[in-house]
């Protein structure tokens, strides 16, 4: 499928903001199923200095600096991208998933770099409750594929949507109590039950294409960022293979799912993050994101 | 029988033996037969000849040294600053017993630096399976932010500290390594000059290495690291500020170097160069010794919330336009989990055999390492991102050993050699000791500072006392730390840099100054009083009046008798208002700016210390007059430190915070005194007294001759032009020297503000100040009352014109992901 990506960030500001610098993570990767045909990023006001790079998880980002006074700073992305579904080897999926943990699977060329996903991380932490949630899904010598799914099938049905339920600083704790979050709470959940036996997986931040109501017109811009998680496989055919799982949807993460970034977790990825100086006392934010197909 | 020779005689007794006859430690100054050490032997025909009482003298003698140079530690978790305390008799290494050891530093640093471009760049370490991945990654020193392909650091260590403790076979063996920002270089220097000065002919005698070619090879090397031309490269040393753990050390080492000392607001990035912020203009920085751990130092793109550091940071370290020393992602090297694998990391990185062992720890991440933890119960238990030990019952260490194994690593009790300490009568203790090393990068290759910092460490093993570490020469010959070719310090000169908060802090010194000069003379007057006064005679009314003026700045003290409350003026520092308040705030000011002032300032604290001891151990009232007179001699020997500077813009600030404070201390001191008539009687004390508080009765006494009049007192002290006590003068003064700062143009605010105030003074005359309505002096009360008003103004003009640096860094608003 290919899809036209549209994402646009607005920061609206009570007083001049005099200095802004910012990091981005929102240019689609390029991966063997996804192509990216088209981005174009741009700023208002223009940042008298910008520079791409490519992070530590190989993800693409932007630095910008804008010191042009002003009140609101936006954000656009446009991206032209071709998914195609994913397609695993059954053969690993089928493997006792007490074979998939990287730091005994020394074996593998690629298990080295899987280790720092199958360890906590700032917003991922050791936590006891997710480990024995994510245990019932992990029998002794249960196939990989089946005990990942499982979670994932758990995750959806136990947990309640609820975007009241949550703030950017929700914990893993408060996701376990109230049985309710939204997409990047049910990643951290998953990521916190799986590492907490040993295996690896990755946080990933992107788009889902929706599909409206039927008899509705689509909504530009009603879309949002989204993020699911993805599970390595050990020993795949020439290794760095990654199962794709989106909990909150409870289905695997196929041509409708457009990768921008993957990462410990939602601290190492997130879309725009940045430090300003100013004397404003509030500040406002909205995003907008749309997926159509192109 | 001398102290040391009583000492040696100690050590060799058969109680410090085991029964197998094998010594259970290593002494560094008595061998096993009994005699001194070979380092020793050089030195004995001075040294044995101390005694108890010469060395008790000493340790006074070490110990004013260090208050005369205001050398502090400020101990961790807010619990206070404490002196630095160093014990006189040093360390003494031969050169035969350093060679080896030299070797072994350098090949240690240089492995050190080889590991972190190892892991910032290809990794080989974890993908060979040399270091286990999980103790790199969960480690907080490592900086993902830095692990790019677009960072190329080759030599990201240029300064590296190495712990060492001496085993009972005489070998020295690495506790830990400090590679993010080293401290402990500058409080070594500071021990050599005093130890230099206390002991001198043990000194003369010991034919050491000296340490100052370190220094200057630290600032070319520093210099040179920028990749620019040396000459012009702009090198600051970012400090965490003078409350940070080790505030001397780090104003020491960038006055020492010449360097700036800076904090992260002083810092910005624009157009892809960190900049500092000076009067005026910005000017690129090429290279930042930090002492800030790298997660401070970019709330961009490290912690967000830190107010240390530069926001834009880490790009810029990215892009190779400035170079942080030591390299942002250097903190990983300080985990104790990568000590075991240092052995295996250096075969495969260098081809050698480590050198120097560490001491045998075992990391719970590894197989045999947690079965370690939960077996051995004599380890030292600690976490990979904490030097402290974890002082826990056996249970919880457990629990938590089994939770998170990764986390903790159990190291060996290191056994550590035993020196002689002197306390406090001058008797010798045998006390363990640890050695601090440090290594410059420096041509090509790691050059240890020949000497070092020890530790003496008390029965729990926490830091008691510091020590000098003296390497003797193997000849006359050789040049001072091995380094010939290297250019003294005294060559080179720093250039003025003034950074807004600088100039804010200097302004706040000269403030303080003043004010704690016109308490203190407030404080004399009122106390000659007070010794006179007799209950419900004009003496003791003039006493009321004048500790009026006292309480008009300082609120109404403690008790009811006034000796309590002038003694509660001298000492109680958190009373706003006080002399005692005033010079803590002079001291805090001073240290904010510690690298920019003579060391003679910190004399002058000396001298308000022992005042303000002496008026608190004396019970005796003409004590107080005393202390207080003594503390005024302290505090205007500041004045000399001050006459002594550039007349730069430091300079001028400093002046233009006395001027202003000193009209305004006249104004209230006016203002509480001579606005309402009491009586003949009364007010000719008052008037005596107030003159006394303003320096001027010897003054008045030559220009009037006659009695003290209230015209001849408001003449003198509001209008007179040529007494530097007046208040004209003052004004006259702030004026001319807020000429001098960057950003006056002769019309700004503050200059405007002082300019309309000395016209609204010149205006008016002695004979409609001091007439009288009722019993009033309207007039005087609302001249003093606009004066007071207008300074106010004034004091917050010059800040927002000289001192601001705009608003501080603060992140965007955040969203979740809340996904479809």
């Amino acid at each position: 499928m290919r899809w036209a990506l549209w994402h646009r960030t607005t920061y609206t500001y009570d007083d001049e903001v005099t200095d802004s610098l910012g990091v981005l993570h929102l240019r689609p990767r390029s991966l063997p199923y996804q192509r990216v045909l088209d981005h174009e990023l741009s700023l208002t006001p223009v940042p008298g200095d910008a520079a791409p790079d490519v992070d530590h998880f190989g993800n693409e980002t932007t630095f910008f600096q804008v010191r042009t006074p002003h009140t609101e700073l936006v954000v656009r992305a446009d991206s032209t991208v071709e998914v195609e579904d994913r397609v695993h080897d059954d053969a690993v999926l089928a493997v006792p998933w007490e074979r998939a943990r990287p730091a005994e699977r020394r074996d593998l060329p690629d298990a080295w770099r899987a280790i720092e996903l199958a360890l906590p991380s700032p917003r991922v932490s050791r936590h006891a409750g997710a480990a024995s949630y994510a245990a019932a899904s992990l029998a002794p010598g249960r196939p990989l594929g089946e005990a990942s799914y499982d979670l994932m099938h758990r995750i959806h049905e136990d947990f309640a949507y609820d975007k009241t339920a949550t703030t950017v600083t929700s914990t893993l704790d408060d996701v376990l109590a109230e049985r309710a979050g939204v997409c990047q709470d049910f990643a951290h959940l998953f990521l916190a039950g799986w590492r907490a036996h040993g295996l690896a997986a990755r946080y990933v931040s992107g788009y889902l294409a929706t599909t409206p109501p039927p008899g509705k017109e689509r909504v530009v811009g009603a879309d949002a960022s989204h993020a699911w998680v993805e599970v390595w496989l050990p020993g795949s055919e020439g290794g760095g293979d990654w199962l794709a799982l989106d909990p909150t949807n409870d289905q695997p993460a196929g041509e409708r799912y457009v990768t921008v970034a993957c990462g410990r977790d939602y601290g190492d990825v997130p879309p725009v993050r940045g430090i300003i100086f100013t004397e404003a006392r509030s500040s406002s934010l909205k995003v907008e994101v749309d997926v159509a197909p192109g | 029988m001398t102290a040391l020779r009583d000492y040696a005689d100690r050590v060799n007794q058969p109680e410090l033996s085991d029964p197998s006859g094998s010594p259970t430690r290593w002494d560094e100054m008595v061998g096993p037969d009994g005699g001194l050490r070979a380092p020793w032997k050089a030195l004995a025909s001075v040294a044995v000849g101390l005694t108890e009482h010469d060395l008790a003298r000493v340790g006074r003698d070490v110990t004013r040294f260090l208050a005369d140079d205001g050398v502090t530690y400020v101990r961790p978790h807010g619990r206070g600053e404490v002196p630095w305390r160093l014990d006189p008799v040093p360390l003494v290494l031969d050169a035969a017993d350093w060679a080896s050891l030299e070797v072994g530093l350098a090949q240690r640093a240089e492995l050190l630096d080889a590991v972190l471009v190892d892991l910032y760049g290809e990794q080989t370490l974890l993908a060979e399976g040399v270091v286990p991945p999980e103790v790199v990654h969960t480690h907080p020193g490592f900086v993902r932010a830095l692990a790019r392909r677009s960072y190329v650091d080759p030599h990201p260590l240029l300064v590296t500290g190495t712990d060492l403790g001496r085993g009972p076979d005489g070998a020295w063996l690495a506790l830990g390594d400090r590679t993010q920002a080293p401290s402990g270089i500058g409080f070594a220097m500071e021990n050599r000059r005093v130890v230099s000065r206390v002991l001198p002919e043990l000194y003369r005698e010991a034919r050491l290495h000296r340490l100052g070619p370190f220094f200057s090879a630290m600032r070319s090397v520093l210099m040179q690291s920028g990749g620019g031309e040396t000459a012009d490269a702009r090198v600051v040393v970012l400090s965490t500020g003078a409350g940070s753990e080790t505030a001397y050390d780090q104003a020491f080492v960038a006055s020492t170097l010449g360097f700036p000392l800076v904090e992260g607001a002083d810092l910005v990035v624009r157009d892809g160069y960190v900049h500092l912020r000076t009067a005026g203009s910005l000017e690129r920085v090429d290279v930042i010794l930090r002492r800030v751990d790298a997660e401070w130092t970019d709330p961009l793109e490290l912690r967000g919330d830190s107010r240390l550091g530069v926001a834009g940071l880490t790009e810029v370290v990215r892009r190779g336009r400035v170079r942080v020393v030591n390299g942002l992602g250097s903190g990983v090297l300080e985990s104790p989990a990568l000590l075991p694998y240092l052995p295996a990391a250096c075969r495969h990185l260098l081809d050698e055999d480590l050198r120097l062992a560490s001491v045998p720890t075992w990391w719970g991440g590894s197989e045999e390492g947690r079965a370690a933890l939960l077996d051995r119960s004599d380890l030292v238990v600690r976490t990979v991102d904490d030097p402290a030990p974890l002082r826990l019952p056996a249970e919880d260490l457990r629990d938590r050993v089994l939770a998170d194994p990764g986390r903790y690593v159990g190291q060996e009790p290191a056994d550590l050699s035993w020196s002689p300490q002197v306390g406090p009568s001058g008797a010798v203790h045998s006390r363990p000791v640890s050695l601090r090393t440090f290594a410059l990068q420096h041509g090509g290759a790691y050059r240890p500072m020949v000497g070092g910092l020890a530790s003496v460490l008390g029965d729990d093993r926490s830091v008691i006392s510091s020590k000098d570490v003296w390497v003797l020469k193997a000849s006359p010959e050789d040049p001072d730390q091995g380094l010939a070719e290297v250019l003294p310090l005294s060559t080179l000169r720093a250039p003025e840099v003034t950074v807004p908060r600088v100039l804010e802090d200097m302004f706040w010194l000269g403030r303080y100054v003043d004010r704690a000069e016109a308490a203190l003379r407030l404080t004399l007057a009122a106390t000659t009083l007070a010794e006179e006064a007799r209950p419900a005679t004009a003496g003791d009314q003039a006493l009321a009046v004048v500790r009026g003026a006292v309480h008009r700045l300082a609120g109404p003290g403690p008790g009811s008798s006034p000796e309590t409350d002038l003694r509660s003026v001298l000492l109680d520092g958190r009373r706003v208002g006080t002399a005692a308040h005033a010079v803590a705030g002079m001291r805090e000011a001073a240290q904010s700016v510690r690298d920019q002032l003579s060391a003679d300032v910190w004399r002058a604290f000396g001298v308000l210390d022992r005042a303000a001891e002496l008026v608190t151990d004396s019970p005796y009232r003409h004590q107080l007059g005393e202390g207080a007179g003594r503390m005024l001699t302290g505090v205007l020997s500041v004045d000399g430190v001050v006459a002594s500077m550039m007349r730069d813009q430091t300079w001028h600030v400093i002046e233009a915070g006395r001027c202003l404070e000193r009209a305004l201390q006249l104004a209230h001191l006016l203002r509480a005194t001579t606005c309402v008539r009491r009586g003949l009687d009364v007010d000719r004390r008052v008037l005596d007294a107030v003159l006394v508080a303003t320096e001027s009765s010897v003054t008045h006494r030559r220009r009037f001759r006659g009695h003290v009049r209230p015209a001849s007192v408001v003449d003198l002290l509001l209008l007179d032009r040529a007494n530097p006590r007046s208040l004209r003068f003052a004004l006259v003064a702030l004026a001319d020297h807020l000429s001098g700062l960057a950003g006056s143009t002769g019309s700004t605010r503050p200059e405007r503000l002082v300019a309309d105030l000395l016209t609204r003074v010149e205006e008016t005359d002695t004979a409609t100040l001091v007439a009288i309505g009722g019993v009033d002096r309207p007039h005087l009360a609302d001249l003093l009352d606009e004066v007071l008003a207008q300074l106010s103004r004034t004091a917050d003009a010059i800040a927002e014109l000289h001192f601001s640096t705009g608003p501080a860094p603060r992140p965007f608003p955040h969203l979740v992901v809340a996904g479809p």
